[in-house]
């Protein structure tokens, strides 16, 4: 899995102070109501997918691309949410973007024990500790996006390191998802940072 | 005398495209996925289903087609049973023979249209054509139909009427 936010040069102050005042108006209110409709047909095709596997081994690969799209679009959404890219994030799964992307090989096979292993077993030794982890993570990183605001506000630029933790939080939560969609057979690592096959 | 298209053989389908047709038939757990229990959202996922692959080619618009088909008389059924439940549990009217039949029909239904569908899931899966009852001949008919040239309606502008 690569995901990759583009660090900007310099970010508007502009659009920060919009989407701090009205980003709920023009993003989350029109992306989170279409995300609703797309997410519930997106739980449709993971249910279908999940019996497919089971019986084939093989997770679909249309139903793939569509959740991979699925998870392009809320990235789009995070990272404007999260300040770290500007611009208007565009709306649909087959929709590309200048700030962010997201490559998720489709895997050939998928282990039918280990996906039965984390429908059972998968609360206890994915969601539990990584969870617990993220937790107080993102208690961090949301200290840090506060941080950033001001610093954006004042110099136009997002810092390295706050930039990364941020990066890394949406990095890890996406890893974890992913596992436990049965999109990969690895399970995520305790880092957000980048691994060293993915670069 | 109609002519049709001819039907594709397995060697000649791609994975991907028998999985997009043997996926139509799994859109009868779309209310099982959502957990809310109504049965119209079974028909809803079949048409959404229908509607976003059909373009992959004919032998995904067969299936797709034939699932959508053939959830309509299932669906009905289903909301009937639902509808009269609940009208039988808030007025607190009794639960007659009537009603246990026609519980016992719709359950029959399911059941034949559960086996119905799983048959033609894996038969999609291996690039092969099932044809349900009625509506496998009706989605035949409609996707593989050879429609003649200029069969189609072109809209045309006239001048107005005396």
């Amino acid at each position: 899995m690569k995901l990759s936010i583009q660090h900007q040069e310099s970010y508007s102050r502009g659009e920060l102070l919009l989407r701090t005042f009205f980003g709920w108006l023009y993003i989350l209110i029109p992306h989170g109501f279409l995300l609703m409709f797309v997410g519930l047909w997106g739980a449709i095709l993971q249910f279908v997918a999940f019996w497919v596997i089971l019986f084939t081994g093989r997770y679909p690969q249309s139903m793939f691309e569509f959740q991979v799209g699925l998870m392009k679009w809320n990235l789009r959404v995070s990272a404007r949410m999260y300040n770290v890219s500007d611009g208007y994030p565009a709306f649909g799964v087959k929709s590309t973007d200048e700030y962010t992307d997201l490559d998720i090989p489709y895997p050939e096979k998928v282990s039918r024990g280990l996906m039965l292993l984390r429908l059972f077993f998968g609360i206890f030794y994915v969601y539990l500790p990584h969870m617990f982890i993220l937790m107080f993570r993102a208690w961090f990183v949301g200290i840090l996006t506060f941080l950033a605001w001001w610093v954006v506000l004042f110099t136009a630029k997002y810092p390295n390191f706050m930039f990364d933790w941020v990066t890394g939080q949406i990095r890890w939560q996406l890893r974890v998802s992913l596992y436990m969609m049965y999109m990969t057979d690895t399970y995520p690592p305790f880092t957000g940072d980048e691994l060293a096959e993915e670069v | 005398m109609m002519d049709y298209h001819p039907l594709p053989q397995p060697d000649q389908i791609e994975t991907r495209i028998k999985e997009d047709a043997m996926g139509a038939y799994f859109m009868m757990f779309a209310t099982m996925a959502m957990g809310i229990p109504l049965p119209i959202l079974n028909l809803v996922a079949a048409i959404i289903y229908y509607y976003v692959n059909r373009d992959k080619g004919k032998f995904v618009q067969f299936h797709t087609l034939q699932s959508l088909y053939s959830q309509i008389p299932v669906t009905l059924l289903n909301s009937g049973l639902v509808a009269w439940t609940i009208v039988n549990l808030v007025k607190d009217l009794d639960f007659t023979g009537f009603y246990w039949g026609y519980l016992v029909m719709v359950a029959a239904a399911n059941l034949v249209y559960f086996v119905f569908s799983l048959v033609g899931a894996i038969r999609a899966r291996k690039g092969l054509f099932y044809y349900f009852l009625f509506f496998g001949k009706l989605a035949y008919y409609q996707v593989y139909r050879i429609r003649p040239e200029g069969g189609q309606s072109v809209m045309r502008n006239k001048p107005p009427g005396p």
